[in-house]
């Protein structure tokens, strides 16, 4: 009785041990197709599911929230998903996310992977709702830009090839300054003097920075000129003045300049006037001829005052100065 | 001409067979559901060829799944795609090997012994002795020997896939540094229903093939000894032959519910 017993429990911990294995098994797969927990439908539709099959995975920022459920061609060129996905993750999705297919690894499954949308306002997805989705380049679209790139690629190693060939032909600058040894020397005593000059002129900041630090801020004239402000402004304002002045004395120097040079050269009536010898003679002369001249006249005139035709006028005015010098 | 007639016998007894085996198979159907039910019986028949083939399953299952491993890992290297070990050697394991090398396994053990042990029951006239005494031979030898390995044998092929994945685990956790949680869980991943379900109705058309064709063979045993031993043997081809079949039957039939 007890053997048969022992023998029981011991087929009975076969059995059970059996079952549980059997029963958590198909549990772990239900539970990550997620057939035990609450969802919600969501649909999206595509022009190319690109091989996505039933039970494929969803993806919601990377975590695996649902499962694609049904996979249905509504026209030509429109295919319509169906996704369970987890209600209590389904929260977080908003109206706005964007549903799109890719590749779980190189050689792996299809997955729908869902974006979350920018805009943070907008409302949580409810069941039944079609998200907007986004078709991702195929693997033959993204051969085929392979293939022009490639092309491109074969274009400019050929021209690379050329170049590099120019180059150590030694054509062209890029030649010259790879072939050329007597360049490479210059370029070297370049080098060399450029490092003399630097150090020349490291030199020559150290003496300026010594020279610097030894000026007494506190008291020389250089700090006046250094720190006080209305002192600048001054100078400021008496070399804006300066500059006016010295450009008015340049001016005038120049205007002088010009007018001895006009006389240095016999232009001008001055000129003419200091320097004509001949012109002095025939003044000189013109003048001793207007006072022949103006004795003659007074002469004339004389005789013009006693002429019968014009001696009543003579008097007339004689008359009239009178009574002035009366009337006075 | 002989050897034409000869054929023609070989084909004539392999049909014959077939339609005893057949017979045979319906007899079953018929007692295992009309009452006594020899329960005692069968729960011993379930200890023998259930918990005392777990040990051998295990060993079995467990080296199984380490070496498939270790011999499937410098491939998958090549291709740098030792991630995905965990997938296909639960694919491999749960779908296919598993099922099948078990079930090969039991036949060795469970329908040679049945074999074995009905035959010497017979040619020692045990099963006429038990005719007359008016006990029902046929249902306290076969029909418990059938129920017990067509309900073993499920179990069985579950705990060796577990263990053979156990096995795998170690050597991917030794070898490649994945922890046991990462691992089961690309296992249950990989893993769908239209893979453990058709496996484990295939593996109880295994525990029933088993145990028909072992007890077909000891029940129908005879020329003395010798036929004992010829039973036993034929048991175990016959078995391994009809596992292939089944196996193929099942997978034809898996592809056609299930989208593999």
């Amino acid at each position: 009785m007890g053997k048969s017993t022992s023998k029981k429990i011991m087929v009975g911990v076969f059995v059970v041990v059996g079952t549980i294995l059997l029963v958590a098994a198909l549990y772990f797969i239900g539970n990550k197709q997620h057939l035990f927990s609450k969802n919600i439908e969501l649909y999206a539709t595509f022009g190319n599911v690109n091989g996505l099959t039933l039970g494929n995975n969803v993806r919601y920022s990377g975590i695996n929230v649902g499962t694609v459920s049904k996979i249905e061609m509504i026209d030509e060129g429109t295919i319509t998903i169906q996704m369970l996905v987890e209600d209590k993750t389904s929260r977080f999705i908003k109206k706005d996310a964007i549903a799109s297919i890719s590749s779980d690894g190189l050689v792996g499954s299809m997955v729908v992977n869902i974006i979350p949308g920018k805009d943070e306002v907008a409302k949580q997805v409810v069941s039944g709702d079609t998200i907007k989705s986004y078709s991702r380049i195929g693997a033959d679209d993204m051969l085929s830009t392979l293939n022009t790139t490639n092309e491109n690629a074969a274009l400019l190693t050929s021209d690379l090839l050329k170049i590099t060939n120019k180059i150590i032909e030694g054509k062209g600058t890029l030649g010259a300054l790879v072939n050329d040894t007597l360049l490479a020397q210059d370029i070297r005593q370049f080098v060399v003097e450029l490092k003399k000059t630097t150090a020349g002129t490291s030199t020559a900041i150290s003496q300026i920075n010594t020279i610097i630090s030894k000026i007494n801020y506190e008291e020389s004239a250089a700090a006046v000129l250094l720190s006080d402000t209305v002192s600048a402004n001054q100078i400021k304002k008496v070399f804006a003045n300066l500059e006016k002045s010295s450009k008015d004395i340049n001016e005038v120097t120049k205007n002088l300049d010009e007018y001895l040079k006009e006389i240095k050269s016999g232009k001008g009536t001055l000129n003419y006037v200091t320097q004509d010898e001949v012109l002095i003679k025939n003044i000189d002369s013109t003048m001793i001829n207007i006072k022949e001249a103006a004795e003659k006249l007074n002469e004339n005139m004389e005789a013009l005052k006693h002429n019968f035709l014009f001696r009543g006028y003579f008097r007339k005015l004689e008359r009239q100065e009178r009574k002035e010098a009366e009337k006075n | 001409m002989n050897g034409t007639n000869a054929l023609l016998t070989r084909t004539k007894s392999f049909f014959a067979e077939i339609g005893d085996m057949t017979l045979f198979a319906g007899r079953f159907f018929r007692e295992v559901f009309s009452p006594p039910f020899e329960f005692k019986e069968l729960l011993r028949q379930c200890y023998n060829m259930g918990n005392r083939s777990l040990l051998l399953v295990g060993v079995t299952g467990f080296i199984l799944g380490l070496v498939f491993t270790l011999q499937s890992r410098p491939t998958l290297m090549q291709f740098g795609a030792e991630s995905w070990m965990p997938s296909m050697v639960s694919l491999s394991i749960v779908r296919e090997i598993g099922p099948v090398i078990i079930a090969l396994i039991c036949a060795g053990r469970i329908g040679s012994g049945i074999g074995a042990e009905l035959g010497s029951m017979r040619v020692t006239e045990q099963i006429d002795a038990m005719e007359v005494s008016g006990t029902n031979p046929f249902k306290y030898l076969v029909v418990t020997r059938i129920a017990a390995t067509t309900l073993m044998l499920p179990l069985l092929i579950i705990m060796g896939d577990a263990i053979a994945l156990l096995g795998s685990a170690i050597i991917e956790n030794l070898k490649g540094d994945v922890s046991y949680l990462l691992y089961f869980n690309q296992v249950f991943d990989a893993l769908k229903f239209g893979d453990i379900i058709p496996a484990t109705i295939k593996s109880v058309f295994f525990g029933f093939a088993i145990g028909l064709v072992g007890c077909y063979k000891g029940y129908y045993c005879s020329k003395g000894t010798v036929g004992v031993g010829e039973a036993s043997n034929s048991a175990v081809v016959y078995i391994s032959m009809l596992l292939f079949v089944i196996d193929f039957i099942a997978v034809f039939v898996t592809d056609i519910f299930f989208e593999i």
